[in-house]
């Protein structure tokens, strides 16, 4: 992570605002789509701005949480672990925006 | 810092030092928020790749979802992303150099956790159909 703090810090800040408005969408969304059955779940991620805002939430999120981690990692943990923990959070970002993008654009193009 | 366990360098004092007081509790409640957010957008993902993938893993996602295991988790998400996005505008606030005063710091940390609770409150009611 040398020499990467200040992009780091700036990515934090700029998702962060971008997630604000994303979760005051997503908390009033969220727990009916959660709690919905197979065909209504599928029927409200067809809707284009769910879907969209949902793709969003997922990376624009990823980011964030990769960052949040990564700091965490770095202040707790101080032997050769830290590098194994830190690929493992980045390989878990790209895993989450991977199948969710993945997902989402399937679905949605299904109908 | 490779070296890290045999380097001579300072560590800062650690968590179990500082006397306990609400903001001290609202900065480890916003690391162990987003460590929760963490995992539940991981879980979160499962559900819309059953979704994309197949009914049968879908209705597996499901049954967990509308188990008492699942309502808790749920509750803990919601609660959690609440807390992370309001005490997170503390930190933005704070970004611009300012809200540190003692009193304010308080205020704003009490605000955050009572705000969250309600909020979490309110959007579990109405998400499981309380007011229709």
């Amino acid at each position: 992570m040398s020499k990467k703090g200040t992009s780091a810090f700036i990515l934090q800040r700029a998702s962060a605002v971008i997630l604000a408005p994303l979760s005051i969408w997503f908390l009033f969304e969220i727990v009916s789509a959660l709690t919905a059955d197979y065909a209504t779940a599928r029927a409200w991620l067809s809707v284009p701005l769910n879907a969209a805002l949902l793709g969003a939430f997922f990376i624009i999120g990823a980011l964030h949480m990769r960052i949040g981690l990564a700091e965490i990692i770095v202040d707790y943990v101080h032997s050769w672990a830290k590098d194994v923990l830190l690929f493992i959070n980045w390989l878990a970002a790209l895993g989450l925006i991977a199948a969710a993008a993945w997902s989402i654009y399937t679905i949605f193009f299904a109908g | 810092m490779a070296d890290g366990a045999a380097s001579k360098r300072p560590l800062s004092p650690h968590l179990q030092i500082w006397r306990f007081t609400v903001t001290l509790a609202a900065s480890i409640t916003h690391r162990g928020t987003g460590v929760v957010l963490y995992g539940g957008l991981l879980l979160m993902a499962l559900w819309v790749i059953g979704l994309a993938l197949s009914p049968e893993l879908f209705a597996a996602v499901s049954a967990i979802i509308h188990s008492p295991l699942g309502f808790i988790l749920i509750v803990g998400f919601v609660w959690s992303l609440l807390f992370h996005l309001m005490n997170g505008l503390r930190h933005l606030y704070w970004d611009y150099g300012r809200g540190f005063a003692m009193k304010t710091a308080t205020m704003t940390a009490w605000l955050v956790y009572i705000a969250a609770t309600l909020a979490t409150a309110l959007i579990i009611w109405a998400g499981y159909g309380g007011g229709a």
